[in-house]
């Protein structure tokens, strides 16, 4: 049977759990090895990816991006940093700020697949909608 | 006039209120010939409405562990890879209205006509489970096809589902559209679905819908042979919303889905390109739900539900006259009889081109009216015997009088089932001809002249005996008073030649 790359990311984080920087290393090396012999070096990437994830996910961090008009300040980004601690109920957040000016005001939240959509633009589209 | 107008929109701005809610969105990952695969979307539900960043609509057909699969309606052109999706939280559905009759629409319920846009506030799932068996009541009422071969011997009745099927070029769609004229005042609401046929040949069957004035009583959908796959595989499901939603308010509908051959073959390949696995004939698995699911949902409710009913009429297209691949034995099975069009009969001059033997009608005698079902009867029979004898039809002279007159009469039952198109026929006078030709009352008359003799016999009927026809029309039966003003009517017409 074929194996997916989210089996094998999920192994890879069993086998890395609670070891030290050393152990891990060799597990890794052998991990690629075992990847080299299944052929399956060619989807290294999206099991990085799938890893990151799930590694995510039992350690309660979140990636998180806000897209704003202008940069935002730091007692800005606390704030929303916080509004997700909250909300998700994770430990530690990874936010990163976007500058997009077409959105005119307002910011948009992006946690994966969900969004937040508090733009101007947005709204802007919304009462278009409503007028006509 | 300006201050108003001021005050209106500021009117309309004050009330107006932005919320942000929570939507769930995905990425494209690969696109390809009308299927999406997209990325996230982990809470999408099968056949959601999914929207990308241009405006364009898919729907959910696939539903995988970290990707969907979705159907693109309309120009699937402007969308890449790594454009945005958000869902809905809409099943798909299309907007339903009394405005769409005698309008040609698209499977999205928008007109393509020319003619204003279509506008409603009501809107009906495409996909719905039928009716149960609570709701249901049996076929009890007549569709009048206005073929006389159709309504004496394979009768369709309300709620009924009869197939149509046979080779190209055979005359399918013209039983269908010959139908359709004849419910005119018939309190039937006619919808034609096109699915992928040449956008030449619907808008000849529209402009022959609108000279019979057909149209007021008939929606057209259409998805023609350009439009995408996914058009054509809604189409009839589109077709089935707009009908239930007259059904729900108990109005009787017809719905001719034209044909279920290139629906199929439109689902097999947007399954195929979904990567589902291909099963015979490379169809998926789920070809004959596909199938009987569409076509359960004609039916005809109890008075308690509404009363109303879905008739449904769905063409099957044969290759060479083998009614035994894969599709047609499906459909068959489906549905409640067949019509069976053979291209042999048609080129033999009989048109319409109906296989009496292997047509059947499972409900319709049900739904036949007393004097039909008297007459046909009879048709019925003489026309089995000659079928048998007619082998033998070529040694003329060496036949005894009881065979030979069975031959005669046969030859004259072929004669008179004969019809042109466009022109359905009123079941009084279907009665009275049927009536007169198995009484005998055609005997004496050659055969090449029975075309003829009818035609100057409902005109007769017509202009001088109108009484006889609007008693059998309101009696719907034949009692001894009506057969016997048949019979001098009759012979009154056959002293006037």
């Amino acid at each position: 049977m074929k194996i997916s790359t989210k089996q094998y990311a999920e192994v890879l984080y069993d086998l890395t759990l609670g070891k030290s920087e050393a152990e891990v290393n060799i597990v890794v090396e052998k991990f690629i090895k075992e990847l080299v012999n299944g052929n399956q070096i060619k989807s290294a990437s999206k099991i990085i990816e799938k890893f990151e994830k799930i590694y995510n996910k039992n350690n309660g961090i979140i990636e998180a991006s806000v897209t704003s008009a202008e940069k935002l300040d730091k007692s800005q980004m606390e704030k929303i940093e916080k509004y997700l601690l909250d909300k998700y109920k994770a430990k530690q957040v990874v936010l990163n700020n976007e500058v997009k000016p077409e959105i005119k005001g307002g910011i948009i939240l992006r946690v994966e697949d969900e969004i937040l959509d508090g733009s101007i633009l947005n709204q802007l589209r919304s009462l278009k909608s409503k007028l006509i | 006039m300006k201050n108003y107008i001021v005050e209106q929109l500021k009117k309309q701005i004050e009330g107006f209120q932005t919320e942000t809610k929570l939507e769930k969105i995905g990425k494209v990952l690969e696109i390809g010939d009308g299927v999406a695969r997209i990325s996230g979307l982990s809470d999408a539900m099968a056949s959601e409405m999914l929207e990308f960043s241009d405006g364009t609509v898919a729907v959910a057909l696939n539903l995988e562990e970290d990707q969907v699969g979705a159907m693109i309606l309309g120009d699937f052109k402007g969308i890449k890879e790594g454009d945005e999706v958000k869902s809905t939280g809409k099943i798909l559905s299309i907007p339903v209205t009394e405005k769409m009759i005698g309008r040609v629409i698209n499977p999205l319920g928008q007109a393509i006509d020319g003619k204003e846009e279509i506008k409603s506030d009501k809107f009906y799932p495409i996909e719905k489970i039928a009716p149960g068996v609570i709701e249901r009541k049996s076929v009890h009422q007549p569709v009048q096809t206005g073929i006389k071969a159709i309504d004496a011997m394979i009768p369709v009745g309300r709620g009924q589902r009869e197939l149509i099927i046979g080779d190209r070029q055979t005359g399918k769609t013209a039983i269908a559209i010959d139908t359709i004229i004849n419910q005119k005042g018939q309190d039937m609401i006619c919808i034609y679905v096109a699915i992928g046929q040449k956008e030449s040949k619907i808008s000849r069957i529209v402009a022959e819908l609108e000279k019979n004035g057909a149209m007021d009583h008939t929606i057209v959908i259409v998805a023609g042979a350009s439009d995408s796959a996914a058009f054509s595989f809604i189409s009839p499901y589109s077709g089935a919303a707009i009908g239930e939603y007259f059904m729900d308010q108990g109005k009787d509908v017809l719905i001719v889905y034209d044909d279920l051959s290139k629906h199929a073959w439109a689902y097999r390949q947007i399954s195929l390109i979904l990567k589902r696995p291909p099963g015979r004939e490379a169809y998926p698995g789920d070809i004959f739900y596909l199938h009987s699911r569409l076509l359960e949902r004609s039916a005809k409710l109890d008075e308690k539900f509404g009363g109303g009913s879905i008739t449904a009429l769905p063409i099957i297209e044969t290759q060479a006259g083998d009614v035994s691949a894969y599709i047609p034995t499906n459909v068959i099975s489906i549905t409640d009889g067949q019509i069976y069009l053979e291209a042999d009969l048609f080129y033999k001059g009989i048109r319409p081109a109906l296989n009496v033997g292997l047509s059947v009608s499972r409900v319709g005698s049900a739904a036949q009216i007393k004097a039909m079902k008297k007459v046909a009867g009879k048709l019925r029979l003489d026309l089995a015997q000659f079928r048998e004898l007619e082998a033998f039809a070529q040694f003329g002279s060496d036949l005894d009088e009881k065979t030979r007159a069975q031959i005669e009469r046969g030859k004259r039952t072929v004669e008179i089932l004969k019809q042109d198109q466009y022109a359905p026929m009123l079941v009084e006078n279907q009665v009275s001809i049927i009536y007169a030709l198995i009484n005998g009352f055609l005997d004496d008359v050659a055969v090449e002249k029975i075309s003829q003799w009818e035609a100057d016999f409902h005109k007769f009927m017509k202009s001088s005996k109108k009484e006889v026809l609007e008693k059998i029309a309101t009696q719907k039966e034949l009692n001894d008073e009506i057969v016997a003003d048949l019979n001098k009517a009759i012979e009154e017409y056959k002293n006037t030649i």
